[in-house]
């Protein structure tokens, strides 16, 4: 390379710009996955797996499916979820990718918001087959409030995701790697599930929205809460 | 930033300054003080557990020194600022590619990681004799042409200081060779090498300037054309062997 590329290429460094890494970083985990199809497919399998399960198990003479299927939705998230997210380092630790990426200038809260975005667009589509898998199964009417259902689902979901990611950032590094993951991971998200799984089943039984607005407002605070405290703290978790 | 300004060598380089690195009871570096010199190819030398490796992370800033500092040009340098990270590049064992991904779309990845606005893929990855293969999948390349994509990004950012840890370790003659004519190009007096490696005769004949350690310490510091290139493997086991025996004789441990 000749004194005059050398300039050149020095000029052309702008510096990463934060909003280009995240959606940088997303597109490279996504991509990833559309050609892998690793995580998705594992996802995927376990939510038809619950469905049959419960399609089979469950007694409809003496149990309302509405009256289980909110509770039965967020275990389903929670659990495919875990499946998903818990692996979303493992391609990064394979040759030493983190390691290069923190080599790099990119904003360490950007890296994090970037595998958030990806692991949100991964497991709300896993969340919307699962709403799409109980609806057919137990022949759910999902019609009352569909609009508010999703935006409280997408609110839980991205909760869920920004911790997962954070805890998943930490546990990679250590021998108990994804067993530890749901281990510190469940105490925090206690006050999610209730609050999601109450609302949500009150959706299901087509109660006014008033009544959940409340429940909706606590969970928004938490994924917003959980997502700045994960985009502060990653960069501390994954240097030394 | 004014590159020009920037790049001028002789005006100090790395200076290492009473570099000590601890990893719990065992001392990785003792107190290394040395330049490395800017514009200029330093190899370091030493057998296992010398501390090789160590100083080169914490030169990148993966590790931080226990006691001591780092300085570049004169000023004392936060290894894990922005900036200092957009000046380095590495080149390690693990070559820190995305096997899912193509050969181009690993080093668009590291571009847009560095900022760069309109990076000449194909001029890097012609570079490393890889362009005819741009589009194939890195889980199918084999440990030489990886370790060459590998030395593709670490170029792609035109970093001031690279620094490589065993870069010919794996590789066939005709990745080594490449490597080597690669490596040669960087003697351009404008950046600063720090090629850690445990091939002698192919870390001294691309060297200007030689550091060894030995246990974590300095035991040699010096211009590369005050070493014989016959002789250098013989002087080199000398100074291993009198600092393991020094050692056993301050602590009273084995050798």
């Amino acid at each position: 390379m000749s004194a005059q590329d050398h300039d050149r290429v020095a000029d052309d460094r702008a510096g990463p710009g934060w909003a280009a890494v995240v959606m940088a970083v997303a597109a490279k985990d996504l991509r990833i996955e559309f050609r892998t199809r690793a995580r998705t497919l594992t996802m995927a399998g376990f939510v038809v797996m619950v469905g049959l399960l419960f399609f089979f198990s469950v007694d409809r003479a003496l149990v309302r499916p509405q009256d289980i299927a909110s509770g039965l939705t967020w275990i389903t998230l929670i659990l495919a979820g875990l499946i998903g997210v818990g692996r979303t380092f493992e391609i990064e630790k394979a040759d030493g990718a983190m390691t290069g990426l923190l080599l790099t200038p990119a904003p360490r809260d950007a890296i994090y918001l970037g595998k958030v975005l990806a692991n949100f667009i991964l497991v709300y589509a896993i969340v919307l087959l699962t709403t799409a898998v109980f609806g057919l199964f137990f022949q759910l009417d999902y019609s009352n409030h569909p609009g508010a259902l999703l935006l409280l689902l997408a609110a839980g979901t991205l909760g869920f995701v920004a911790l997962a990611t954070l805890f998943g950032a930490l546990t990679a590094e250590t021998t108990l790697g994804e067993s530890l993951l749901p281990i510190l991971l469940f105490p925090l998200l206690v006050p999610m599930v209730i609050y999601g799984a109450a609302a949500s089943s009150r959706l299901l039984l087509g109660r006014p929205l008033s009544e959940v607005e409340g429940q909706v407002r606590m969970l928004a605070a938490f994924a917003l809460l959980a997502v700045s405290v994960g985009a502060v703290l990653f960069g501390q978790i994954v240097e030394e | 930033m004014n590159a020009s300004s920037t790049r001028s060598s002789h005006d100090g380089g790395l200076g290492l300054h009473a570099l000590r690195r601890r990893f719990g009871a065992h001392v990785a570096l003792r107190d290394v003080a040395a330049t490395l010199p800017a514009g200029a190819i330093t190899a370091v030398f030493g057998p296992n557990g010398a501390g090789k490796s160590t100083l080169l992370k914490l030169l990148a800033g993966s590790l931080q020194p226990t006691d001591g500092s780092i300085s570049w040009k004169g000023a004392t340098l936060d290894t894990r600022s922005a900036e200092w990270r957009a000046r380095i590049g590495v080149l390690s064992h693990d070559t820190h590619l995305y096997a899912p991904l193509s050969a181009r779309e690993c080093l668009s990845f590291h571009a847009r990681m560095h900022g760069l606005r309109s990076p000449d893929l194909d001029a890097a990855l012609d570079r490393v004799d890889l362009l005819d293969r741009a589009e194939d999948r890195v889980a199918g390349f084999s440990r030489g042409m990886r370790q060459r994509l590998a030395l593709a990004r670490t170029l792609l950012h035109d970093p001031d200081v690279v620094l490589l840890d065993e870069p010919f370790t794996g590789l066939d003659a005709h990745a080594a060779q490449l490597l080597e004519e690669v490596l040669r190009t960087l003697r351009d007096g404008q950046r600063t090498v720090v090629l850690v490696t445990h091939a002698l005769s192919e870390g001294l004949a691309l060297a200007d300037h030689v550091l060894m350690l030995v246990r974590g310490a300095v035991v040699l510091d010096t211009p590369s054309e005050r070493l014989e290139a016959d002789t250098f493997a013989e002087r080199y086991h000398a100074l291993v062997d009198a600092a393991e025996i020094a050692r056993a004789t301050t602590t009273g441990a084995p050798s």
